[in-house]
């Protein structure tokens, strides 16, 4: 691997500060409007999209809400979020495999003339990349869901590092993988003790009100702060 | 209303000539080397586990276990007395072909097969020619069918599509017959096997293709 025949830079340290530097316009920015912003992170197929609709549903009619699709070359899901009722805007990555900063920023000033209250990006389907990048998100939101296994903590342990919030999805399909609830849980408070963790399945509805009652929380919390600090 | 904003293609290709020479180099000392993808938990290690046991006898298989971080998989696949070497990418999510020549260095394989399973990731290790000499993926039922479309890199570059699984599917909505339209749209040539590597349903079909895939780079 090393080489002296060439001179090695590392570019990473200016990539990492220029993403932190739009992370904090955004943060400016969602302050400045009154935007609770949610980055939400899973593997492919984990079922991003339909915990989204069952958000969607059940905020929509206390919150006006807009939705970041993240998706290499697709607007299926925009489609899908749609007729739920949210604003959506898709944002095509190619072969980008995460949502960063800048694109945040990008897709925030998209929305200006009509803001919503809650912004949720669904980030790229990818249980590593997106970890790595702070988009300036106010509620880090991971899914990992039962037929991917309670391993994955071990696996990818920066994304259950970073996240504030997970949920265990497809725990109606408990019966028939060998998912341990209680390994999985302690495997992920060993990385992260702060994390809270609530089962669910975006399918059955199972387990949502625990998890959207503490959602209500921090959006009000949050957007009563932001508020009160822009209208002093 | 949807808008679409296409955002700034980045290409990585600086490593194709070393996935070649690698690639020569493996055919020169009778290794056939496939480089297995798919998300995290489709489960490739099962698959592989399966393989292995399946194809005693037969033929002698060697797997590099790619992870960010722990050794969880070649603990699983050291317990079936197979040849086996964990590489750790420190973040990575990708393996590239620098790093396989690294890990085969490493391992010094007596195999006549040997697996890169590669990091949990639809998405970069697409982009990134390893040196194997075929690219297989794993979609698994409870991901969707709708994964094609959504990630189309990974379908257009393989060579062979395990669709795992399938003893799940009565807890799933998964068109099989909608999934394979899907992905033969982007990539008309691609063998997709539907299987179960708990079951063992299907398997059969997978480990003739692989058997015989070796044998055409063998005698080629």
């Amino acid at each position: 691997m090393n080489d002296s025949s060439f001179d090695v830079i590392e570019v990473r340290a200016d990539l990492e500060a220029e993403n932190d530097r739009f992370a904090s316009k955004v943060r400016e920015l969602t302050r400045k409007r009154g935007v609770f912003l949610i980055n939400l992170m899973a593997s492919p197929g984990a079922g991003k999209t339909s915990v989204l609709c069952r958000i969607i549903d059940v905020l929509s009619p206390s919150y006006r809400i807009g939705v970041m699709e993240a998706d290499m070359d697709a607007d299926v899901d925009s489609h899908t979020v749609t007729t739920h009722g949210a604003q959506a805007l898709q944002l095509r990555t190619g072969t980008s495999c995460h949502v960063d900063a800048k694109m945040t920023l990008r897709g925030l000033e998209y929305f200006e003339a009509k803001m919503p209250d809650v912004l949720i990006i669904e980030n790229v389907g990818n249980l590593v990349c997106p970890a790595e990048f702070d988009v300036g998100a106010d509620l880090k939101l991971m899914i990992l869901s039962v037929p991917e296994g309670d391993d994955k903590p071990l696996k990818y342990p920066l994304m259950f590092t970073v996240s504030d919030l997970m949920l265990i999805n497809k725990i109606d399909t408990a019966p028939i993988f060998d998912f341990d609830i209680s390994k999985c849980k302690d495997r992920v408070r060993a990385l992260n003790s702060e994390m809270e963790i609530f089962p669910v399945s975006a399918k059955t509805g199972d387990g949502f009100s625990p998890f959207i009652a503490k959602l209500k929380r921090l959006i009000d919390v949050t957007l009563t702060e932001k508020r009160k600090g822009v209208s002093q | 209303m949807i808008k679409v904003i296409e955002l700034k293609r980045t290409v990585t290709d600086s490593n194709d000539r070393d996935a070649a020479s690698l690639r020569r180099e493996l055919t020169e000392r009778g290794i056939f080397l496939l480089n297995l993808m798919s998300a995290p938990g489709s489960g490739k290690t099962t698959l592989l586990s399966r393989t292995i046991t399946d194809l005693t006898g037969k033929v002698r298989i060697g797997v590099m276990e790619a992870d960010i971080a722990s050794d969880v998989d070649a603990l699983s696949i050291n317990a079936l007395g197979a040849e086996s070497i964990q590489v750790h990418t420190d973040g990575m999510c990708h393996m590239d072909a620098g790093m396989t020549r690294d890990g085969l260095a490493e391992l010094n394989p007596k195999a006549d097969i040997v697996f890169l399973e590669n990091i949990g990731n639809l998405i970069c290790p697409a982009e990134f020619d390893t040196g194997a000499h075929r690219n297989v993926m794993i979609l698994s039922l409870p991901e969707g069918d709708d994964k094609p479309l959504k990630y189309p890199y990974m379908f257009q570059k393989c060579d062979a599509l395990l669709i795992t699984k399938t003893d799940a599917a009565p807890y799933f909505d998964f068109d099989l017959a909608v999934a394979e339209e899907r992905v033969r749209a982007i990539n008309p040539t691609i063998r997709i096997f539907p299987l179960s590597a708990k079951t063992g349903d299907g398997m059969k079909d997978w480990e003739d293709w692989l058997i015989q895939e070796w044998e055409k780079q063998k005698n080629a």
